[in-house]
């Protein structure tokens, strides 16, 4: 099946099985691996990708889906140049990581949240990341990320 | 100092936030085949028929395997009773019993759906008391015959295949004598680790030797392991580490790699082999569930007399590690609290469920439960208050454990009592209609076991540490050790870098287990510090035609005491020495004395002392809905005896993530077994922790410097999640009035206690 969608701001073709979920276009046709696969089930938001903006789980989507649309990954959220955002640094910042591996989604999904509402109150951001299953920080500190970057943009 | 003591950041923060840190399952190799198991749908039967004729044929599938096509052998971490392949019995779901490679991993799942498997089902032994039932089936029916390591031996019979009985002098006396004797009985359930990462493994062979890609926590037992099970020599097999996505303990022991290693020697081509999370969650190496019986008789005043513990594990399938887990009971049961004799009778069986293993904290979560619980009880059949009896009770400095090991610093727990009250006092938390407060604490060991990390200045005046220790998440390399290394030489941490771990280039080291990391592999760097700076100093001395002693190491520099102008930098001092003497480099090793214990204290296989101990208080505040069930944490202290913060941001990251894994095996995280299968079989239905559901921990970090210990450094990372469950019982209880006392207490199970049912 043919499709084409921008992926982080690059036109893209793909000929792919009706049934190819987006997860597994972007991972191993595409190569592009910051995604990640961790449930296949759409429980725990590793894999969060944006569609036109909006978060969404690209293990229980299908490629065919994105048809003329406009896909952004981890991969396209910082510059061309290797620079990264603010909400990217603020990560980095406040240790709101630590194994790494539900990073991505977890930065789709705010960067979506941030888009829709800059100055988000505590609830509101775990509200949002209640479909990203972290392991390892507990969320204090990934709360934290985020308020200090909302703060920025309000001083 | 002007590293150590600092929050900065990681040095892997930022490669994590633009996904291209490759994790173990991100790495792609040219020609890379796919594998998938197949795997027992039951957890005990004969198989009556296997035919792989038409997985083999399938288009695109490149070799099959399985039990008939490899050396019989079993293998193990103390006990060789696993074998790769299920042969002519399963016993466990999920057992592998062939295994395919083929072009896609799309292709190996269609092949392996053709696979011919008649399993003729028997009678399972599906939890603890099953197992020690009179003419309760046997799970291994030749379990005499398989072999231990070198000089370990310990009592095991039938399903039980570990014992371990203490017995001093005095118990019935005491208990004889008693004003009042309390009793309970804790029940705790199996816990997945949940990391994000599935487990994985991508494997090569070269005609000579493999090499292993892996997400692993100890690289060094991949490498020993995948040796004995396919049996070549430990050195023809090369493990390199790349990052892991979260392990918590089940990614030390070996999984997927002896088959991935198997299959790419077969097929001529590398192999990545994958779980899908539902064949992780089913196969982990989950936290035992356990059954705890506990009897203290208290005197009149409510002196701790004597004490008779029964602990039953549940070690599944197989023993792993387990065997020596029936230890920690000896180091748990007499600490915190002074007491007479105590006795303890601990024993490990199998099931035919899938082998448990390590979890953060090993086996300390259920322990303490019971322990922490248990003393709330006798605080109210005394009638005294919970925490008023812990406190007049506490172990002070140089109290002895059963084991005979003398805590030196045991005055800590005071400390640590006071920390908490002084952030929330506690005759003013829990008050109010359905809510309670809950207070629990523990001792816990930082793991002794060896590391060691070669130290080389580059020309450039940066600094490398070659060493195999593992980042697991923590931030034990990615910041603590780095900061370490930055600070002996006066570099800022971004100057200094770590190797990935690769077992052809580093030494040995014991994997990230048991708050390990930056203590030993820490103390180290200070070893291999002492000869590479003996190196930059004689080097500088001549170049500033100085005396070495008069010498010392700033800001990149290596300048003259009290004559700052006569300086000259570390790039400079590098480049010279390698040049003219040859380049600068020094290793060290490090591993922790055992403390002496009195050696016969028990029988069975001993996990000997607990050295390098922390102390540690924990503090919940709950509100029970009623109507639901639903316990919700209001409030979270935690007072963590840490020896020296080397990283305080980082620091309070481990204590946050371990108390939410904690609140999730003591609230939420559910795997009921039924006939031997999990009830739970997906991420969604196993309910890990939210954003939604988590409090933010509210912490007091206590410093008592270890002398051994790399600027102080003791273990951090397991102890936050080892008291959690107790306090949150204890908490629960005080609310509604009643028992729980099994863990997870879920919303059914408070709204069953207030029922009274």
């Amino acid at each position: 099946m043919h499709t084409e969608f921008v992926l982080n701001t690059r036109e893209i073709k793909v000929e792919a099985p009706s049934t190819e979920t987006l997860l597994t276009t972007l991972r191993e046709r595409l190569q592009l691996t910051g995604t990640k696969e961790a449930c296949v089930e759409g429980e725990c938001g590793a894999c969060t990708v944006l569609v036109n903006g909006r978060p969404v789980d690209s293990c229980i989507y299908a490629t065919a889906a994105v048809d003329g649309l406009a896909v952004t990954t981890v991969e396209g959220l910082g510059g061309l140049d290797g620079s990264i955002t603010p909400l990217q640094q603020s990560f980095v910042d406040h240790f709101a990581i630590q194994c790494g591996f539900c990073t991505p989604g977890l930065l789709l999904t705010l960067s979506a949240l941030l888009d829709a509402n800059p100055n988000p109150d505590r609830k509101e951001i775990e509200n949002a990341i209640s479909g990203n299953l972290c392991r390892c920080t507990g969320y204090t500190q990934i709360v934290e990320a985020v308020e200090a970057v909302s703060q920025e943009e309000r001083s | 100092m002007t590293e150590v003591g600092q929050s900065s950041i990681r040095s892997d923060g930022v490669v994590k936030t633009t996904g291209r840190a490759l994790f173990g399952t991100d790495v792609i190799l040219p020609g890379m085949l796919h594998a998938r198991l197949l795997r027992s749908p039951v957890p005990a039967g004969r198989i009556v028929a296997l035919d792989l004729s038409k997985v083999a044929e399938f288009p695109g599938v490149r070799g099959v395997l399985t039990a008939v096509d490899i050396p019989d052998r079993r293998s193990g971490l103390v006990l060789m009773d696993a074998p790769l392949f299920a042969s002519q019995f399963v016993r466990f779901e999920g057992e592998p019993i062939a295994a395919v490679v083929a072009e896609t991993r799309a292709v190996a799942k269609q092949a392996l759906a053709l696979a011919v498997l008649e399993i003729e089902e028997m009678p399972s032994v599906g939890n603890i008391e099953d197992a020690i039932a009179q003419n309760a089936p046997l799970v291994h029916p030749d379990w005499e015959s398989f072999a231990t390591p070198p000089g370990l031996e310990w009592p095991r019979a039938g399903n039980v295949v570990a014992e371990t009985c203490s017995d001093p002098e005095g118990v019935d006396e005491a208990f004889a004598g008693a004003a009042a004797i309390i009793e309970d009985r804790f029940e705790a359930g199996r816990q997945y680790q949940a990391y994000m990462e599935p487990r994985m493994a991508v494997a090569e062979f070269d005609g000579q030797r493999f090499t292993i890609h892996v997400a692993h926590q100890f690289p060094y037992n991949v490498r020993d392991r995948v040796a004995a099970a396919i049996d070549v020599s430990p050195s023809d097999v090369r493990v390199i580490g790349h990052h892991i996505g979260g392990g918590f303990g089940a990614k030390l022991d070996t999984g997927l790699e002896p088959y991935a290693a198997l299959l790419a020697r077969h097929s001529g081509r590398p192999v990545r082999l994958v779980n899908d999370r539902s064949e992780d969650l089913l196969t982990c190496q989950c936290r035992e569930n356990a059954v705890i019986k506990i009897r203290t008789a208290v005197s009149q005043s409510g002196e701790l007399l004597a004490r008779d513990v029964d602990v039953l594990m549940d070690s599944g399938a197989s023993a792993t590690d387990i065997p020596f887990l029936t230890s920690i009971p000896m180091h748990v049961f007499g600490s915190l609290y002074r007491i007479g004799p105590v006795r303890i009778r601990t024993r490990a069986v199998y099931t035919n469920t899938a082998p448990t293993g390590a979890f953060r904290g090993v086996s300390g979560t259920h322990l303490y439960f019971a322990l922490e619980r248990h003393m709330d009880h006798i605080a109210n059949r005394l009638n005294i208050d919970r925490l008023e009896y812990r406190r007049s009770n506490l172990q002070h400095d140089g109290s002895k454990l059963p084991t005979g090991q003398v805590l030196e610093d045991a005055g800590i727990l005071s400390e640590a009592f006071d920390a908490v009250e002084r952030l929330a006092p506690w005759t003013e938390l829990g008050q109010g209609p359905n809510r309670g407060v809950g207070i629990a604490a523990c001792m816990w060991l930082t793991n002794p076991m060896p590391g060691s990390a070669t130290l080389k200045l580059n020309s450039d005046g940066t600094l490398g540490v070659l060493t195999a220790a593992t980042e697991n998440g923590s931030g034990a390399i990615a910041t603590g050790v780095r900061q370490i290394a930055a600070e002996e030489f006066g570099l800022p941490a971004d100057k200094v870098v770590v190797t990935m771990p690769d077992t052809d280039a580093a030494a040995f080291d014991a994997g990230s287990q048991g708050s390990r990391t930056t203590h030993i592999v820490g103390r180290a760097i200070r070893e291999a510090a002492i000869e590479v700076r003996a190196q930059i100093l004689d080097t500088a001395a001549n170049m500033l035609e100085a005396a070495p002693e008069d010498l010392e190491l700033v800001n990149e520099m290596v300048r003259v005491f009290g004559s700052p102008s006569k300086q000259i930098s570390l790039a400079e001092v590098a480049a010279t020495a390698q040049a003219e003497s040859g380049p600068i480099s020094g290793t060290g090793s490090y591993t922790t004395p055992m403390p002496p214990i009195n050696p016969t204290c028990a029988s069975g296989l001993l996990f000997p002392a607990f050295p390098t101990p922390t102390y540690h208080v924990h503090v919940a505040e709950v509100e029970i809905d009623p109507t639901t069930g639903v316990v919700r944490v209001l409030r979270y202290l935690v007072a963590q005896e840490v020896g020296k913060a080397i990283n305080p941001e980082a620091v309070r990251g481990q204590i946050q993530g371990g108390v939410v894994q904690g609140l999730g095996y003591a609230l939420w995280e559910t795997l009921q077994i039924d006939a031997g299968q999990y009830s739970q079989r997906t991420l969604e239905a196993y309910g890990l922790p939210l954003a939604t559901d988590t409090p933010e921990v509210e912490i007091v970090l206590l410093e008592h410097p270890d002398p051994a210990g790399p600027y102080g450094a003791k273990g951090v990372a397991e102890p936050p999640i080892i008291p959690v469950a107790a306090a949150i019982g204890n908490a629960v209880e005080h609310a509604i009035g009643k028992s729980v006392n099994a863990i997870p207490i879920t919303a059914e199970c408070v709204l069953e206690a207030l029922n009274g049912s």
